[in-house]
């Protein structure tokens, strides 16, 4: 938009862009689609909570130009807005110009984190899971053994029973109490067989993204994920120099280690000619590895083309034709968009056509089903407060009379784990896929007694 | 009572933070401010003073007080969609934003009224009351996200006022924080029509000048028991201008009748919602006919005559409710698609007689032409509210001013052949040089003493809706002297 005295102080050019001082700054092209109509506002589980229009999207898009436009430092008062973002990507929804808000606001973030490097407590947390932790799957896998040692030994029950679990902060109680029962990550169990074979005739071979924390936490996904696959004529294969798909990294600023580890995804999976992910973040992150390389032609076109075979675990099922269960799970269930699934690559029906046809399965509507549930990552670790208001309005919204809740990513799992327990429900929160996965079983066993 | 601490030597913000009592109830630094400098009018912009967060009807009353005794210029804002600039802080304005008051208070179907606060959301309403078969007729395409209390002030109109009038036309009452802070009811408990002078028509639409609203009462309205929704498409923009003249003349009301020219529908197209309509065409009517079930199939066959009548390339009904709301999300977003060609628009207001649009619609054309900008139309057709959308890039030195020229000329043209220059959005600051066009300053002399017994100090929402003073001010002192 304008700017008074425009005579005076002309307009700034991709050229100079204003105090933005760093490379790979919020792009001018994402902001000049916005017209600052405002249909973004009610869309932003943030500006619910508050209503102030720096916590909005068209507010944070306001800002985010203003520092190119010479107005505004990056400083506290710009790195509040931006990091209040859920970045949930509701308002690229529903805004009619479809303005790539997110896209701006992890490209602002990265500015913000060079200006204003995290120090102390901060630096250290986010250094250990961001760099120390996540990238290395044999390091997560140690921390998952740990975890099991810590489920499994009594350590946990001890934990619970003497209060000393009361010297965690709030939420990471909350979190600990619905951590799942660790199992084995498929990539240690399947690390000698080069291809999962197909049950019967194969028709293709697909690459698997297994995750970082899904692998660790949530194993059996993956498990369900590979059944659901290979009985579908699928080969699969994990290909071994995979790494975390960085989605965490760039949501908290790390640009460059973002790039890092998109680069060796990018070449773990080259050979490969269709890229399945079970995880809604990863996917998207996945998918829009090509802006985090805008300095790098040669690897932006490569990012162009390794996304280009990325696709949802649901949406690969819906396109290839799977084969429908015919066993009955008779439940009662309601589907949540995961942001990054629905708002994030546009996947809406597919998941619910794939529960709708498993027999027996009744679905029931959730109002505002793809309003955020306040995961948003490791949002609900670095913004508890926030995550918490938002994922309460989420509750609101969960119809009491079914027996689970169903979705495609493991942080939403996590945090809507958090809110049954809290709000005293007693739902199951499961992964679409794994729906299927217990289907397909089902009808195994039934067709073993006849 | 939450305590909003402030870091600030000026006295009055220490002062009104403690008017407020939720939490982060007041914003002062600066950096905190600058996404309050403009609403959906975006030419202008200026910071305010400060931006507090009442939370009911007595905190806003003691704010307004604060600044009425202190002479510190106010206005109230809502979800700041607006078009005409009327909640941009002119004057370093104390913004009352009136956002967190959004409750929906009672709903009352016996007696067809709903109460709401004025930061509740338009089509909340509708949302709130539609299982039980009722909903809220005024639908301004912001709808999604303005608030009531800011259609009140606007007036606001939508593609459904056609049929069934305009935000005035269903307001019942109101609760008024009037500008020395006296909180006054007007409209006698939502009883229509009351004895004396209609203060709810003069304080609906005042454009936050007059008052701030607090609390709303507006009627709602019974489901229609059925509606189709037609697209029809010509090659001719002509033709399809005589078919929305045919068809009201024709004696149908339609509940909607929309018009897109062939700018809007690249823009639209282009933009999140597209619906596939050709690029080739001239011109797309958008009908809605709602009614008793029984007579929709002859009103829609009336108006498909209309259409062949005027060579209609192509028809076709929604086939069901969800691709009648993909059309109607089409449209509805067709001011802020035009992100998706341009970098800015500015959008103009104007109101014609329908039986003028072919003419009209000739003359924006050509001052396209003469400024180089695309001026892409959507409009109300059916009540003859013309939205020109002129597109410029305001990185582009001096392309801003000559969208300004260019909006205004569209104005003249609608004034000239007897319409008016704003049908919904407000005259604000964009329009109020315009108001030249259609009164004379003795006409705009006689409101302006209408705001003085209100307004007096002119601390409210000043320098809005009428001109600057100037010429207006010579008159003034010319006509008290003749007295």
């Amino acid at each position: 938009m304008s700017i008074p005295n425009i005579e005076q102080k002309p307009a700034c050019t991709t050229g100079s862009l204003g105090n933005y001082l760093w490379s790979d700054p919020p792009k001018e092209n994402k902001w000049a689609d916005c017209v600052h109509c405002g249909l973004c506002l009610e869309a932003c589980p943030t500006y619910e909570q508050l209503g102030q229009e720096q916590h909005s999207p068209r507010g944070r898009v306001h800002l985010i130009k203003s520092v190119a436009e010479g107005k505004l430092f990056v400083n506290e008062a710009f790195a509040d807005p931006v990091f209040q973002c859920l970045d949930c990507r509701a308002c690229t929804t529903a805004c009619p110009a479809s303005v790539d808000v997110g896209g701006l606001i992890e490209e602002a973030r990265g500015q913000v984190r060079q200006a204003m490097p995290l120090t102390g407590w901060k630096s250290m947390t986010s250094k250990f899971f961001l760099e120390t932790l996540f990238p290395h799957p044999e390091r997560l896998h140690a921390a998952g053994s740990l975890l099991k040692f810590y489920q499994k030994s009594g350590l946990q029950k001890l934990v619970r029973k003497t209060g000393l679990i009361n010297i965690m902060p709030d939420h990471l109680v909350e979190m600990e109490s619905i951590m799942p029962e660790v199992k084995t990550p498929v990539r240690k169990k399947y690390k000698n067989e080069k291809v999962i074979k197909a049950k019967g005739e194969t028709k293709r071979e697909v690459a698997m993204l297994s995750g970082c924390i899904m692998d660790v936490m949530f194993s059996d996904i993956n498990e369900s994920t590979i059944n659901v696959l290979t009985r579908n004529g699928n080969d699969v294969v994990i290909p071994k120099n995979q790494t975390c798909c960085g989605a965490l990294h760039v949501h908290a600023g790390d640009r460059e280690m973002g790039r890092k580890l998109a680069k060796q995804n990018i070449e773990a999976f080259k050979d490969a000619e269709k890229v399945i992910v079970n995880a809604a973040g990863c996917g998207c992150m996945l998918k829009e590895y090509s802006e985090l390389f805008h300095d790098e032609p040669e690897w932006q076109e490569k990012a162009k083309e390794f996304s280009a075979k990325v696709e949802d675990i649901s949406k690969f099922l819906y396109d290839i034709g799977y084969e429908t269960p015919k066993a009955e799970l008779n439940k009662r269930i309601t589907y949540h968009d995961a942001c990054h699934l629905a708002h994030g690559q546009g996947i809406r029906e597919e998941p619910r056509d794939l529960l709708l046809h498993i027999p027996g399965v009744e679905m029931v509507h959730m109002p505002n089903a793809d309003r955020c549930c306040g995961s948003a990552g490791i949002y609900n670790l670095t913004n508890p407060e926030m995550a918490g208001a938002v994922l309460e309005s989420k509750m609101a919204n969960v119809p009491d009379d079914v027996e689970m809740i169903s979705m495609g990513n493991p942080g939403c799992m996590l945090q809507m784990a958090v809110g049954v327990q809290k709000h005293g429900r007693n739902q199951k929160i499961v992964h679409t896929v794994q729906l299927l996965d217990w289907a397909y079983q089902r009808e195994d066993e039934l067709g073993g007694g006849e | 009572m939450v305590r909003n601490k402030v870091k600030t030597n000026d006295i009055h913000i220490i002062n009104l933070a403690k008017l407020v009592s939720s939490p982060n109830a007041i914003l002062y630094k600066e950096e905190d401010l600058l996404a309050y400098d403009c609403d959906g009018f975006t030419i202008e912009r200026h910071l305010p003073r400060a931006v507090v967060f009442p939370k009911n009807t007595e905190e806003v009353s003691q704010i307004v007080k604060y600044c009425a005794e202190n002479n510190l210029p106010f206005l109230a804002r809502g979800a700041g969609t607006g078009l005409s600039g009327g909640a941009i802080p002119l004057n370093n304005e104390v913004i009352i934003s009136l956002v967190r008051m959004k409750r929906l208070l009672e709903v009352d179907l016996e007696n067809r009224r709903a109460v709401v606060e004025p930061g509740f959301v338009n089509l909340k309403l509708t949302n709130s009351i539609s299982d039980k078969g009722y909903y809220y007729a005024p639908d301004p395409s912001s709808q999604y996200a303005c608030t009531i209390g800011g259609n009140v002030a606007e007036n606001a109109g939508g593609a459904h006022c056609l049929k069934y009038g305009v935000t005035t036309n269903h307001i019942l009452g109101l609760e008024v924080v009037l500008p020395n802070g006296e909180i006054i009811e007007i409209g006698n408990g939502g009883i229509p029509d009351s004895p004396g002078y209609d203060l709810l028509g003069l304080l609906t639409g005042s454009e936050g000048t007059l008052g701030i609203v607090t609390k709303i009462t507006v009627r709602i309205l019974k489901n229609p028991e059925a509606k189709q929704t037609v697209l029809a498409y010509f090659d001719n923009i002509e033709d399809g201008s005589q078919a929305v003249s045919d068809i009201i003349s024709s004696g149908i009301v339609p509940a909607a009748l929309e018009m897109m020219d062939k700018t809007a529908i690249e823009g639209v197209e282009a933009a999140a919602f597209p619906v596939g309509h050709p690029k080739d065409i001239e011109a797309v009517l958008l009908i809605e006919v709602d009614g008793i079930a029984a007579g929709i199939e002859g009103q829609i066959e009336m108006i498909l005559d209309v259409c062949r009548k005027w060579n209609v390339r192509e028809v076709k009904a929604a086939r069901d409710e969800a691709e009648r709301g993909r059309w109607w999300a089409n449209r509805k977003t067709g001011f802020g698609a035009m992100g998706a060609i341009s970098p800015d628009y500015l959008v103009q207001d104007g109101v014609i007689p329908r039986s003028r649009l072919p003419e009209v619609l000739a003359k924006i054309n050509h001052i396209s032409k003469e400024s180089g900008l695309r001026i892409a139309n959507i409009f109300h057709a059916g009540d003859g509210n013309l939205h020109p959308l002129v597109l410029f890039d305001s990185r582009i030195p001096g392309e801003t001013e000559k969208a300004i020229e260019a909006g205004s000329a569209c104005l003249k043209v609608c004034a000239d052949v007897g319409g008016s220059i704003t049908g919904e959005h407000g005259v604000g600051i964009e329009k109020k040089e315009e108001m030249r066009f259609v009164f004379n300053d003795e006409e705009i002399i006689a409101q302006t003493n209408i705001r003085d017994v209100f307004n007096p100090d002119h601390l409210l929402n000043a320098g809005k809706l009428f001109p600057t003073p100037g010429r207006c001010a010579e008159v003034k002192r010319e006509l008290s002297s003749k007295n």
